[in-house]
């Protein structure tokens, strides 16, 4: 008894009592909807083919890690590995995109927001462009590019671009003229005011744009490889969906969802933040 | 309405209100840049080999539109795909109103549904839409239970932080006055979030009406994201790009003369300046 | 004895931003700032002050006239003018010490020399331990010592300040005058200080310079020759040479206050 008020207060000092309140309640519904889908596989109140044990589930990723041979093959990305050529295509695909995608957003927001004239012109487009970007690309993306990764990339690119591109000509236009002012009597270049002002003034704004263009972009990769693509998990979720093996679509979309939480809230929440709270900004454009 | 100024040199002459107004606003490089866009556009489809199929001439793409609002397709598309978008984000305002007011009031119930919503949230609608196909097949009812999926979470998740920036002296000030629960949700805490609740209209919407065109390219429910996917299908690259360009038109129509006007007229009308 | 800070002839026009109809700025102004002199200059609200200092400060294009500092002749902003403007312009995103150090970095001033003149800077407008505070963590006064600060440390020839003591509360102001009074003692630099307070003018200014409104012409110069190591406010409030230079101001600025109508 006494050891475990022991522990007890040992694990409340580790984590502080609040937070672990929150562990704790955040976790009941998790542990409930657990409870009811074991619940389900032992009852079958719902057929296995509407909701799968949550073994099967499991079992999914073996199945098609089946004829791959061990852990260097899965890197390679084997023939044999299924399960992990699709999450490492489609991890490929978003990383290759934000390599284009963001340097080239973020110096056409820079330049676009420090001249007026373009940054006028610029906008509506930035705009209409948002607005259809994502999906609405794919067909034209199809006749162009065919099915594969190209017209996968090239949705991403579209969607990555215009947020990052817009939201930086947001903030470079938010930043009050008196800092570029300040520099250029201090002697600074054009260039000095680029790297010293417009960017470090726009980056909270660059951050967030960043991270609505993952979350668009996350959602618009796993559209576009369902329709136009060849692999992904996108693919792999349509296709298993198609041949009615639902635990493979589970699989899929838990390991999307996880993915997602994973990189938005270990890097893109940490990075909002530590640009906002460090230097104590808080003009965001909407 | 010419006026010169009185000390200086008399040819100064002061353009109309109205083109100050336009060139102020950028009307003229937008202009310009329309001009331009429709220029390139024409110059590559004129020297591509076999542009009916890569891309077809701006006029081209003009005219397609003629014949399918003669055969009345066109405006028949529009309608349904409208008509989802809007029963669903009813749908979805009237679910995620609720909820997110009653996470808000309550801190345990909070801390008790926030990441398991934050969990479901990353789970996009496009993504379960395979699941729920399984269930109850390409159906309507699939179409929109992914733009209800798709436009809850934004909304509950605004309302949410509404709930929580109302002040509490203001929930204090109505129990002294001895308001019922009731009274207070309804007379200060849904005014208080309404800014919150209309940002998060807004943005639900927003998603659902991406969750539209997907679902319907996905399940070959009819309306505007079927029949672009459809004419690709059918090598009628004109009218993919006029399905396209409607699509941006009508949502910044949707968001410019409906949904931003309700944000700004929430904000503006009570002062309050959202941060 | 050459001016520091020679103005002629200068006159500005610009379109006005929302109506688009001219604005006459400035009309024929013409100036001198000696070396090591304090100027204030003075006027209404509205009388082309922050014109002439961006103009000078080579922030405003000018075609009307002549601005040269030391003999040349100002094209475009230049390390010779440091400019403290009345809003914090001191950059959010560096800590104190950067921003201090900031016109060094862009004039490519080595890392070791630099920290030491960041320092000394640091000791003279008395914001030592402050040095690795961000902006948002200052107070108004102390964000403005940071910004007299960076503007010294890449030592001007001549020092331009538009009512950099608007925006901070009355209390801080008056430290912030003795304190700048302090600072033009031991720098010895040329300053033009523009300011609707005509007891700050009067205060800090060994020559003020009032403008009429719109459009701003120099309407008299006014000398003070109280020593500045007189200047602190509790022995001036009541002496009577400077309460007479501070009544003639007013009375200068007054007349073109009640013409102005009810701007």
């Amino acid at each position: 008894m006494s050891t475990i008020q022991e522990l007890s207060i040992a694990v409340q000092r580790r984590f502080g009592r609040q937070r672990l309140r929150r562990i704790i309640l955040g976790a009941i519904p998790f542990v409930t909807l657990a409870f009811l889908w074991y619940l389900n596989t032992a009852n079958e109140w719902l057929p296995p083919v509407y909701i799968p044990p949550f073994a099967s589930v499991w079992e999914a990723i073996f199945l098609l890690e089946e004829e791959c041979m061990g852990f260097m093959d899965a890197l390679t990305m084997g023939s044999g590995c299924m399960f992990t050529n699709h999450v490492f295509s489609s991890l490929g695909r978003v990383g290759l995109s934000l390599l284009i995608g963001l340097p080239l957003g973020i110096a056409f927001g820079v330049v676009a927001g420090m001249n007026r004239r373009i940054a006028n012109a610029l906008e509506p487009l930035g705009i209409f462009a948002n607005s259809i970007s994502g999906i609405a690309w794919l067909p034209l993306a199809i006749v162009w590019f065919g099915i594969g990764t190209a017209t996968t990339i090239f949705i991403l690119l579209n969607t990555i671009f215009w947020l990052v591109f817009f939201n930086t000509l947001l903030g470079v236009r938010s930043v009050p003229r008196v800092y570029e002012n300040s520099v250029r009597t201090l002697g600074g270049s054009r260039w000095n005011v680029i790297t010293q002002v417009y960017f470090p003034g726009a980056l909270p704004s660059i951050v967030t744009g960043i991270r609505m263009s993952m979350g668009f972009g996350w959602r618009a990769l796993i559209a576009a490889e369902m329709i136009g693509g060849d692999s992904g998990l996108g693919f792999m979720i349509f296709v298993s969906a198609s041949e009615y093996k639902v635990e493979e679509v589970f699989l899929g979309v838990l390991v999307i969802a996880l993915i997602w939480m994973f990189t938005d809230r270990t890097m893109l929440v940490p990075l909002e933040k530590w640009t906002i709270q460090r230097w104590g900004l808080v003009w965001r454009p909407s | 309405m010419a006026t010169t100024s009185p000390s200086l040199a008399p040819s100064r002459v002061v353009p109309s209100r109205r083109w100050r107004r336009f060139t102020k606003e950028g009307g003229a490089e937008i202009l310009l840049l329309i001009v331009g866009l429709l220029l390139v556009w024409s110059i590559i489809s004129s020297i591509i080999p076999n542009p009916s199929r890569y891309l077809p001439a701006p006029l081209v793409v003009f005219f397609s539109s003629g014949e399918l609002i003669w055969k009345g397709l066109f405006p028949n598309y529009v309608g349904q795909t409208l008509y989802r978008l809007i029963l669903g984000s009813i749908l979805g305002l009237g679910v995620g109103i609720p909820f997110g007011v009653l996470l808000g009031l309550n801190r345990t119930v909070s801390d008790m549904f926030y990441p398991i919503m934050n969990f479901f949230q990353s789970i996009s609608g496009i993504a379960i839409l395979p699941i729920i196909v399984v269930w109850w097949g390409n159906s309507e009812k699939t179409v929109f239970t992914v733009i209800l999926y798709t436009a809850l979470f934004p909304i509950a998740f605004n309302v949410l932080s509404g709930v929580r920036s109302v002040p509490r002296i203001y929930v204090n000030a109505m129990r002294t006055l001895g308001a019922s629960n009731y009274c207070i949700v309804r007379d200060v805490i849904l005014p208080g979030a309404l800014p919150y609740i209309a940002t998060g209209a807004r943005l639900g919407i927003g998603f659902a009406w991406r969750a539209v065109i997907a679902g319907e390219m996905l399940t070959g429910r009819r309306g505007l994201g079927w029949w672009i996917f459809t004419a690709q299908d059918t090598d009628h690259t004109d009218q993919v790009i006029l399905g396209m360009l409607m699509i941006g038109c009508i949502w910044i129509l949707l968001d410019r003369y409906a949904l931003r006007p309700i944000e700004a007229d929430t904000i503006q009308r009570w002062g309050l300046v959202q941060r | 004895m050459q001016a520091k800070l020679v103005v002629q002839g200068l006159t500005h026009h610009y379109p006005d931003e929302y109506t688009g109809e001219d604005v006459h700025a400035l009309d024929n102004v013409s100036l001198e700032v000696e070396d090591g002199i304090f100027a204030a200059v003075v006027g209404p609200s509205g009388c082309g002050k922050t014109t002439l200092l961006n103009i000078l400060a080579g922030l405003l294009p000018y075609r009307e006239g002549h601005v040269k500092v030391d003999g040349v002749d100002v094209h475009g902003p230049g390390p010779d003018r440091g400019v403290v403007f009345q809003e914090h312009a001191i950059l959010p995103w560096r800590s104190v010490a950067r921003n201090i150090g900031h016109g060094l970095e862009i004039q490519g001033v080595p890392a070791d020399e630099r920290q030491r003149k960041v320092a000394e800077f640091v000791e003279l407008v008395g914001l030592g331990g402050f040095e690795d505070r961000y902006p948002h963590e200052l107070s108004g006064g102390m964000k403005q010592r940071v910004s007299l600060a960076r503007t010294l440390c890449s030592n001007p020839i001549v020092m331009l300040m538009d009512e950099p003591f608007a925006a901070v509360d009355a209390q801080t102001r008056i430290t912030l005058q003795e304190e700048l009074n302090r600072i033009a003692i031991a720098t010895r630099k040329t300053i033009l200080f523009i300011t609707h307070n005509v007891d700050e003018a009067a205060f800090l200014g060994d020559k003020c310079f009032i403008f009429t409104r719109r459009p701003g012409k120099l309407k008299a110069t006014v000398k003070i020759n109280i020593p500045r190591d007189r200047r602190i406010w509790k022995d001036l409030i009541n002496d009577s040479e400077f309460t007479n230079h501070r009544d003639e101001i007013l009375t200068l600025v007054r007349e073109e206050v009640s013409t102005l109508g009810d701007d």
